[in-house]
This record gives C-alpha cells, sequence and structure tokens, in this order.
C-alpha cells in the first residue's frame, strides 16, 4: 500500500478565520476517501491546496509522493482534479468533444492516443452520443458527466472529485455513483468531497468528517457506524428533556443525543431491550410518546454524536 | 497501453531528481491546444468573426470617402486622405483589439476556469502565449485586409513590398506591447468592472492625444507635447512615413520607441501573471 495523500496539520487562513485547521489525512492507494462535512467546513479549500491551487498557511501536504509547495508541477501530472462547478458558460461555443480534446491534449496525453481516449473516455460518462453537440444545449447532469470524462483522461494516479453530485437530479446522481464504482474497481484511488451522507456511505471506504475545518472523527463508515451502537432508538415527545433524564444511568442505554429537531436519539446496543425499557419508563412517568422508531446508525448519528448537530439539517439549511 | 508510454516518456525525460520542467514538445502540445480554444470560440461566432476582420477595412473606406472631402490637404501635408489615414485606422483597430482582446482572459479568471487550468500540468507561459499567438493572427488578418483595401483604393505605399512587411511588423510590436498592458491589467484588477473602467478612461485619450487623426504639426503646443510622450505615436509616425514618404531615418527611431515600449510592456505583463498566479503554489 502505498499513501497517496499525507497531511501533517495542514492549515489555511483567510485573514483571521482558519478555513483548514491542522488536518491530518491519510489516503491510500485504491481508496475511495470522503471528505464528508457541512457547507463551510473547509472540504474545497483542503482540496485547493491539494491541487496546488493555494498555498498552505502551515503544515504540510504530500500527494502522490511529492510535497504541493515544493514540486507543484510533479503532483499536477499525477491528479486528475473535477471541481465542485467548473463553468462551462467560458466554453459554451465548443463541442463535447473538442473540450475534452483540447484537455487531453493539456494533461499532454501523446497525440496518437489521444483520438481513442477521448472518444473512450466520453462513452463511460454516457456522452459519446452527444460528443458533435456544443455544450451551451447541455443540462446541468450533462456538464457534470463532461466534466468526469475530463478527470480521467491521463490516467491520473488520484482523481480529486469536489461535490460531484451537488444539485444534481436523482437519477443523475446515479450515473456520477455508478461512475465512481467503477473507478473503485479498477483501483484509482479517489477523493471525494460531499455533504451527502449516502453518498459517502455508499461510495467509500474510508472517510473523514470534517467539520469547521477540522477531523471530527476518521474510519470506515461501517466502523463509525458501529462504534456509535448497534441500534439507535428515535423517540419523539413532547418533553424530550424529562424522557432524556428519565433514561439517564440505565444500563442498557449508550448514549442519548437531542437532535435540533427536538427528537431524542438513544443509542443502545440492542433496540430489542430498549424499547420495552423506553415504554416501560415513559408510562412510568407519564410521558406521552408521539413517535418511536428504531434503525441502525446512520453516519448522520456519527457527526451528531460528535458535533451536536445534525448533517441533515445543515444540508437542508444550506 | 496509453498511459505506459506516456510515464515511461516521462520517467526518461525527467527523472524524479531533476527539477520539474516541461518538455518543449509539450509546451508547443498546450499553446496549440489553449489556441485552438480561443479560435474555436471565435469562429463559433459569426457575427464577431466578420465584424472583427472587416472593420478596420470599413473604417478605412468610411473616413476616406466621407470625411477625406472635409479635411484641409494642407494640414495633412498629402492629397492622399486614405494614405495618411491608414496608420491612424491601423493603430486605432489595435487599441480596440486589445480591450476586446483582454476579456476572455477576464472570463476565465472570474469564472474560476482560469483555476482549472492552472491545476493541470501546464507551464503558465503557455497560457499567455496563446492569447498573444490569437490576437496577433487576428490583428495581422485585419491589417492584411485593410492594407488590401487603402492599396486597391488609393494607396502606394511609398516604401514598397519591404516596407508593407515592416508596417505589418510595426502593428504586431503595437499590439503585442498593448496586449501585454491589457493582460496586466487584466489579471490586476478586482473584477472586470474595473476593467472597463480603467479601459474606458484610457483608450480614448490615448487614440486622440496621438497622431491618429491629426498631424502632430497641427496641433496645439500642449497637446503636440502629450501626443509625443504617447507611444501609439511613434507607431502611427513609423507607419505613416512607410506609407507616403518611403524609407527615412525617423522612421528607425520611431520604430526604437515602440520597441523599447514593447519590451517594456511585456516585462509588466509577466510580472503580473506571475504575481497573480503566484497567490497559488508557484
Ligand atoms: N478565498 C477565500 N477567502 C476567504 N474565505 C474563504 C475563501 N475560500 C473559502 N473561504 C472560507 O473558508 C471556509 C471553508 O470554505 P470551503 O473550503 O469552501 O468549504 P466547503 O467546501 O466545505 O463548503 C468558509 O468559511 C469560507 O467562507
Ligand atoms: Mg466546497
Amino acid at each position: 500500500m502505498t499513501r497517496v495523500i499525507d497531511t501533517e496539520s495542514l492549515t489555511r487562513a483567510f485573514g483571521e478565520r482558519l478555513a483548514v485547521d491542522h488536518l491530518d489525512l491519510h489516503v491510500d492507494s485504491g481508496d475511495i476517501f470522503g471528505l464528508l462535512g457541512p457547507n463551510g467546513a473547509g472540504k474545497t479549500t483542503t482540496i485547493r491546496m491539494l491541487t496546488t491551487l493555494l498555498t498552505p498557511t502551515s503544515g504540510t501536504a504530500r500527494v502522490c509522493g511529492f510535497d504541493v509547495s515544493g514540486q507543484p508541477g510533479e503532483v499536477r501530472r499525477r491528479i486528475g482534479y473535477v471541481m465542485q462547478s467548473v463553468p462551462w458558460q467560458v466554453n459554451r461555443l465548443l463541442k463535447a468533444r473538442e473540450i475534452v480534446e483540447i484537455e487531453a491534449a493539456l494533461h499532454h496525453v501523446p497525440r496518437h492516443t489521444r483520438r481513442d481516449l477521448v472518444d473512450e473516455a466520453l462513452d463511460l460518462v454516457g456522452l459519446l452520443a452527444h460528443a458533435d453537440r456544443t455544450i451551451g444545449e447541455f443540462s446541468g447532469g450533462m456538464h457534470k458527466r463532461l466534466d468526469l470524462a475530463c478527470g480521467l483522461l491521463h490516467q491520473p494516479e488520484l482523481l480529486v472529485l469536489d461535490e460531484p453530485t451537488l444539485g444534481l437530479d436523482v437519477q443523475s446522481r446515479h450515473r456520477v455513483w455508478d461512475y465512481v464504482v467503477g473507478l473503485r474497481d479498477k483501483g484509482v484511488t479517489v477523493l471525494l468531497a460531499t455533504n451527502y451522507l449516502d453518498e459517502a456511505d455508499r461510495l467509500c471506504n474510508r472517510l473523514t468528517i470534517v467539520d469547521k475545518g477540522s477531523s471530527v472523527v476518521t474510519g470506515s463508515p461501517t466502523e463509525l457506524k458501529r462504534a456509535v451502537a448497534a441500534d439507535v432508538v428515535q423517540v419523539a415527545t413532547a418533553a424530550p428533556h424529562r424522557l432524556q433524564a428519565a433514561i439517564a444511568g440505565e444500563p442498557w442505554v449508550k448514549n442519548t443525543v437531542l437532535t435540533e429537531s427536538n427528537e431524542l436519539h438513544i443509542y443502545v446496543e440492542d433496540a430489542s431491550v430498549a424499547l420495552p425499557a423506553v415504554m416501560r419508563l415513559s408510562l412510568a412517568h407519564d410521558l406521552r410518546l408521539e413517535r418511536v422508531a428504531y434503525t441502525q446508525p446512520s453516519l448522520d448519528d456519527v457527526f451528531l454524536l460528535h458535533t451536536g448537530r445534525e448533517l441533515r439539517d445543515l444540508e437542508v439549511g444550506a | 497501453m496509453a498511459d505506459q508510454t506516456l510515464i515511461r516518456k516521462q520517467t526518461t525525460v525527467e527523472p524524479a531528481t531533476k527539477p520539474e520542467r516541461t518538455s518543449w514538445e509539450e509546451w508547443r502540445g498546450e499553446v496549440t491546444a489553449l489556441t485552438r480554444r480561443w479560435f474555436l470560440q471565435l469562429v463559433r461566432e459569426r457575427l464577431n468573426l466578420l465584424l472583427s476582420i472587416t472593420q478596420p477595412a470599413i473604417w478605412l473606406l468610411f473616413f476616406g470617402s466621407a470625411l477625406g472631402r472635409a479635411i484641409d490637404r494642407d494640414a495633412i501635408g498629402t492629397s492622399n486622405y486614405v494614405g495618411f489615414m491608414l496608420a491612424g485606422v491601423i493603430a486605432f483597430t489595435v487599441v480596440t483589439n486589445t480591450v476586446t482582446g483582454a476579456m476572455p482572459l477576464l472570463w476565465d479568471k472570474e469564472t474560476g476556469y482560469l483555476d482549472k487550468l492552472l491545476s493541470m500540468p501546464i507551464a503558465r507561459s503557455s497560457l499567455i502565449v496563446s492569447r498573444f499567438l490569437f490576437q496577433f493572427a487576428l490583428g495581422t488578418a485585419q491589417v492584411l485586409l485593410v492594407f488590401l483595401v487603402a492599396v486597391a483604393t488609393a494607396v502606394d505605399v511609398a516604401s514598397g513590398p519591404v516596407g508593407a512587411i515592416v508596417i505589418l511588423a510595426a502593428a504586431g510590436l503595437l499590439s503585442m506591447a498593448l496586449t501585454a498592458l491589457s493582460t496586466a491589467l487584466a489579471y490586476r484588477v478586482p473584477s472586470h468592472g474595473t476593467f472597463f473602467a480603467i479601459m474606458g478612461f484610457v483608450t480614448l485619450p490615448l487614440v486622440f492625444l496621438s497622431n491618429a487623426f491629426v498631424p502632430l504639426d497641427s496641433m496645439p503646443p500642449w497637446m503636440a507635447i502629450v501626443a509625443r510622450l504617447n507611444p501609439l505615436t511613434y507607431a502611427i509616425e513609423a507607419m505613416r512615413i512607410l506609407v507616403l514618404d518611403g524609407w527615412d531615418g525617423s522612421v528607425v527611431r520611431a520604430l526604437a520607441v515602440l520597441g523599447l515600449f514593447a519590451v517594456a510592456s511585456l516585462a509588466v505583463g509577466a510580472y503580473e501573471f506571475r504575481r497573480h498566479t503566484g497567490e497559488r503554489v508557484r
């Protein structure tokens, strides 16, 4: 296993505010590594440093074995970068094929293989049939797929995807996911920034949850969720605080968190033990329950437990 | 397959211990690709293409025929008004080009497309050189056409075919200098609003406080002094003498001043570009 990304206390300040704050990232070859965090968490700033577009304020970052400040050219040769939003307007008069050809040339793809690679890349994202249309006519999903096609042309050692499904319709999201799954099967290393829980859960084998520029917790999605609890019981009641007090100290309770929407999340090892106990205690304390449900913990619970906030809410608010 | 050849080539060209460099072939490929992007954008906008190339020729015909009759022949020192105007129209065209020519660079910068380009393994110079090539080619096409129109209507180039080539070169030099300055400005300003405000402020005085349409001798003395400080004056002077009078010592002097101006402008342009891309890593 070789390290593809290695950062140590990577930090970037804009004026007084730290957009990225002593971040340690370790990504191995073949990983689909997630950077999961709400808007403004510092994902793009991290990526801009890793792609040599922004100088770190302090700390170091090595990408594909090269220091981003010391040998940026070597880094650029080895990475593919699909920006959060590529401004397609500047190329609106160009045809999809022309854009990919130009990108291939800029990545020094040898002329004799360029044609095949361009077709291959367009085919991979399902745009071959639209190769000769000017991109001004494209939909949002098609633009994103075109960007993805460009990211892989030169067979980079690391592909960086910054929120690749942001603002896409469901169908387009699934196409992008299929594309990333295809990369995983080919062994391409991917750094995927996202604020969608389901996306990180579905695609990544490892991820770091970032909040306010710092890493909150790192691990595989399964590990992270398992560390929270085996089950989570969600209770909606008019008096969640009283319920929280009533169950505090019970041996079957691992942890409780009150969400911003005033739902009590009770983390337990076994819901079949916890559910009757919750019922019993609410009856004893004369608490009316509006809704009781249980599920396996999601990454949202991981985020909630570590930050006290819900990623899902932040998403909607954004 | 493809990546294997690519990787092998890279390792032989530049072992990891050597400082990173773009090879000449790679650089040429980058410049070609970027220049292609500019040209594709131009040819897809037919009206833009048509107007850009024919505009100076149309101006010359318009000024030549409409204004020609209203102008005092003694003041301009020749009976050939179209010949007199030719150099002025060429210079005016170059100035217009530099304003519009920096626009795509502004868009790239403001939309973030420049960032995308800078994350690729390309030499920074390719970005600028491609734009220069494009501007140069467009300018040459315009000047050639206006020249043909001039020759077809009334003008005999006194300095002959070699003189005509020198006129083209002078136009190219002026274009290079002004493009460098407008490029520097485009990278310097916080947004395109400032760019257009400054350009709008500068271009008219630049043209009218020169000998583009009025000879220095007919200007009030203060104006003539200002015009003497205007680099445009020297480009026009060189071109005008070559058209009307043929070879002359003052042509060489004017070209020398123009050359110095071009070198200084290129230095400013390179400095600003490096400064702007320097906020990023190298
Ligand atoms: N160029 C900049 N100047 C000032 N502040 C910035 C700049 N870029 C990002 N920031 C700030 O840094 C923080 C992190 O932003 P960003 O990395 O874009 O977050 P994310 O991609 O996770 O949504 C935000 O608070 C943002 O306002
Ligand atoms: Mg972002």
